[in-house]
């Protein structure tokens, strides 16, 4: 059996910065796996740009943001293999995949992380009512049809959820040529970046239906028309349906973090994140397995993803150098009042450097409060927010001191202003 | 001339023609769809019933029992998936514990033996299901009832029939049917004589019988609609009954072969052109009702919804019989338990009525077998490279949910009654059933099927003509 120091599973942007980082500070035999035919994972069909502006303080495309890490991966010799699908992941590290130059192989890592990504919520998962013709699909799925293979899908489209790829899909079958005749979000806000409303819906005059949702699909082998109507608590108001007629309805309607092989090998889950339980040093519960990117949760930003990831590669290097502290005595972090979800959802003091970064997402929108961070009754940080949304992920910074008085769990709410 | 013409190419129609092809006989189906297996057979609960369900004295009943026991050996020789999981009825009162003590006694009169059906207490039970509601308080045990795969039965029994000769016209909606010393058999696209007509069109069953003489019955579409779990989730070992109610057997919690949970149906009447319409109202009565036999059900795990009407005759039971034409069979009303009865309704159709107009002579060259099928989620490393040295493309995954390999789409397109379309490919294949639902896979797909067929891409439809995904090139393309 082939040993690897790492292996990692999925070469998008989180597989690839980790790798690179691993490299940067230790010289390891890396194996990164990726199933599809090019490094790049879903940026190479986001040929939109708006990508990098952290991380390079410049404006790419997607492809042009996976180029930058691809090409040093080739710089630094780092070893890949395309086309290969992780079939298994075994608690001890071993690793099952196939391709069709070694057929099925089972190699064994001292480390794996899992980079996966994430997967589009379906049709068939949100239930919608009425038909199953063609024509219905979800809007990444649009889009690879569309940048990668160079089809249109449609001609009249409307957009079912407001997610960020659907709105970038609005722009882009306009700029093909196709009538996009709205979106419509059964919240009362976007689920899509503020700057995405702007570029994609506002710039073009597309309609952008709050609170609506699709209450019929019709058409026998095509799509022909798709029902909308308003909802009040989720459940559509009879008298308020509008018709359109269409040859596609996309969906944007949620990103899930892709964990089939995580939830087969006994990691434990988040059920908010729908990602791995992780610690500050991104190791999930079975020891030696980290994840990081989209398959953790689901980022706005591939900036946020490259930066964790590197962090994630940081602490799988301590980890190979027998630096990471193993102890369960740790601290939990408890989502409050208006919090959804916060990753790492455990922290082990001893391994933190300097500072922690947290991601958190709110589970409405919120103006002029404060997200206060609190150890029992004691406020640890308070930070003043002007406008906080589900759609936009807020990101706090805890020093090494701050969990100097902190006893058992830290918890975070989001609060009015005093 | 054909010696039978069948019309109607779901389980029915194609147990029948299997039985027919261990004869020397030219047989034909025709479907109006364009593929096999799309209506009844496509949409219901997937089980294999014990029999303890219908009323004694029925051809429900008989067909029931003499069906639950030929399935087995069926599914070995044509290599359909087979799950003796065994099932049990549930009751949450004591009302509800009187009814599935009648069926109880049902089961008896029918003919099951006393190993076939068991009454349980709730200590019991828990430990066969631990994740039971609350509210359970008894239950009846269905050691005999199993799981299978509805549509691959009907797809294997049609390519093992064409593997033995018989011919298959899809899309040829029958329009008229005239008799003289034969049949003659008008379709939207064709003209077919033949000596024997089998009438298995389900829910049309009485539309396609007026055309030869007015039917006896009528066949309504019953709506059922039903939510599929992801596979990774168990939340029932066996099949989970409801008690009983004048709408039928209720909503089942069915474990499927493939790791998947099916939960469903709800149970309406309604015009054929809606019977495989989704609506809110019946995905949330699914929702509710599951939530009596069983706790913790991950609803976050839905991957799909999906509806199909049942045929359900006006006399209530099977309608299995020659008509007042010499020589046209009605097999119609073939509602639940139909998928349970089929091979044992072949049987019956072909030896007692067939048999009494045709002279059957067996075929010696007949094969009961299907070529296997590769199920790479079946297979262990060692069988996966032997198969890899043979054939690369067995380990080329296509489908990342399901793991479906690149070689058993193209085997699914190749065989006798193979895949013609996106969904063909995922009825036979499984490839883009999984929780994604295809995003990944299906444009890889389209290539293989577009390679296959030797058409280009934007010819390959989803599901029947008209349904072509990819509508046109970008800017720039040539």
């Amino acid at each position: 059996m082939k040993m690897y120091d790492v292996i990692i599973i999925g070469g998008g942007s989180a597989g690839l910065a980790a790798a690179l980082e691993i490299n940067k500070f230790r010289k390891s035999k890396i194996l990164l796996l990726e199933r599809d035919a090019e490094l790049g994972g879903i940026l190479l069909q986001c040929i939109h740009n708006g990508f990098g502006l952290k991380v390079f303080k410049e404006e790419l495309t997607g492809p042009e943001y996976a180029e930058r890490f691809i090409d040093e991966l080739h710089e630094k010799g780092i070893e890949y293999k395309l086309n290969s699908m992780v079939i298994k992941l075994h608690p001890d590290k071993r690793v099952e995949y196939a391709n069709i130059e070694e057929g099925f192989v089972t190699i064994q890592a001292k480390a794996v992380i899992l980079t996966m990504g994430c997967y589009e919520r379906s049709a068939g998962a949100i239930g919608l009512p009425g038909n199953r013709p063609s024509g219905v699909m979800t809007a990444g799925a649009a889009q690879k049809y569309l940048n990668i293979d160079g089809y249109l899908v449609g001609k009249n489209v409307f957009i079912l959820g407001s997610g960020d790829i659907g709105l970038i899909m609005a722009r882009r079958m306009i700029l093909e040529g196709a009538n996009v005749l709205g979106v419509a979000e059964i919240l009362p806000f976007s689920g899509g970046l503020k700057r995405n409303i702007v570029q994609c819906l506002d710039d073009y005059d597309i309609p952008l239906y709050l609170s609506h949702t699709v209450t019929e699909i019709k058409g026998e082998s095509k799509i022909s028309s798709v029902v909308i109507s308003k909802v009040k608590d989720f459940v559509p108001i009879p008298g308020t349906e509008i018709e359109f007629e269409v040859d596609a309805l996309l969906l944007s309607v949620g990103l899930i973090p892709e964990n089939g092989l995580s939830e087969a090998c006994g990691i434990d889950m988040d059920s908010r994140t729908k990602g791995p339980i992780v610690n500050e040093s991104y190791q999930t519960n079975i020891d030696g397995i980290f994840a990081c990117g989209n398959v953790l949760h689901v980022h706005d930003l591939v900036d946020f993803v490259t930066e964790e990831s590197r962090r994630a590669g940081q602490a799988v290097v301590k980890y190979l150098e027998n630096q990471l502290e193993k102890s369960d005595n740790h601290i939990e972090m408890i989502s409050k009042d208006g919090v959804s979800y916060i990753v790492p959802q455990q922290v082990n003091v001893n391994n933190i450097n300097d500072k922690l970064e947290l991601f958190l997402r709110v589970q409405k929108e919120y103006r002029d409060v404060n997200l206060v961070v609190r150890s029992n009754d004691t406020i640890i940080k308070t930070i003043r927010k002007k406008h906080m949304a589900p759609a936009e992920m807020e990101q706090i910074k805890l020093k090494v001191e701050d969990f100097d008085s902190v006893i058992g769990s830290i918890s975070i709410s989001v609060e009015e202003r005093q | 001339m054909y010696d039978v013409i069948i019309i109607g190419a779901g389980i029915s129609g194609a147990t029948i023609a299997r039985e027919l092809s261990r004869y020397d006989l030219k047989t034909i189906i025709l479907d109006k769809e364009y593929d096999v297996a799309t209506e009844a057979t496509m949409a219901n609960s997937a089980i294999i019933h014990s029999g303890h369900d219908p009323l004694p004295g029925t051809l429900k009943a008989k067909f029931n029992i003499l069906g639950n026991r030929m399935y087995k050996q069926m599914s070995t020789e044509l290599d359909i998936p087979f799950m003796e999981c065994g099932g049990m009825v549930l009751a949450t009162n004591k009302e509800e514990h009187i009814l599935i003590e009648e069926l109880y006694a049902r089961g008896i009169e029918n003919g099951l033996q006393s190993h076939e059906l068991q009454m349980l207490n709730r200590e019991d039970i828990l430990l066969l299901e631990p994740n039971l509601s609350d509210h359970v308080i008894s239950g009846l045990n269905l050691p005999t009832t199993a799981v299978t795969f509805p549509w691959e039965a009907a797809i294997a029994n049609i390519e093992n029939a064409m593997d033995n000769g018989v011919e298959l016209a899809l899309e040829n909606k029958v329009v008229k049917i005239e008799k003289n010393d034969y049949f003659t058999v008008t379709t939207n696209k064709d003209v077919y004589k033949g000596r024997i007509v089998i009438n298995a069109t389900g829910i049309f069953g009485s539309d396609v019988a007026n055309l030869i003489s007015k039917a006896t019955f009528e066949t309504k579409a019953r709506r059922g609609e039903y939510y599929v779990l992801d596979k990774d989730v168990r939340v029932a070992n066996r099949v989970l009954y409801p008690a009983p109610s004048e709408k039928g057997k209720g909503v089942i919690i069915t474990p499927q072969y493939h790791g998947n949970t099916l939960l469903g149906p709800t149970s309406e009447f309604v015009d054929f052109e809606d019977v495989s319409k989704t609506t809110a109202s019946g995905l949330e009565y699914i929702k509710t009702n599951s939530q009596k036999l069983v706790k913790n059900i991950p609803f976050h795990k839905i991957v799909r919804s999906f509806a199909g009407g049942r045929a359900t005759s006006s006399n209530g039971d099977f309608i299995i019989e020659e008509s007042d034409v010499k020589g046209f069979i009605n097999v119609c009303g073939i509602e639940s338990p139909g998928l349970t009865a089929a091979p044992a309704i072949a049987v019956y159709v072909v030896g007692e009525i067939v048999g009494n107009i045709l002279k059957l002579i067996k075929k010696e060259d007949f094969s009961p077998l299907r070529k296997p099928v590769v199920r790479t989620f079946e297979l262990s490393n060692d069988e996966l490279n032997e198969l890899f040295k043979e054939d690369k493309r067995y380990s080329k995954m296509i489908c990342r949910c399901e793991k479906v390999t690149e070689g058993e789409i193209v085997d699914s397109i190749n065989r006798n009654c193979g895949a013609r379309s996106i969904v063909g490919v995922k009825n036979r294949s499984r490839a883009g059933s999984g929780r994604c639902q295809g995003g990944f896979c299906q444009s890889e797909v389209i290539n293989i099927l577009a390679r296959e067929l030797n058409i280009d891409k934007q010819q390959v439809v989803y599901s029947k003509t008209g349904s072509e995904i990819l509508i046109g090139k970008t800017k720039g393309e040539k």
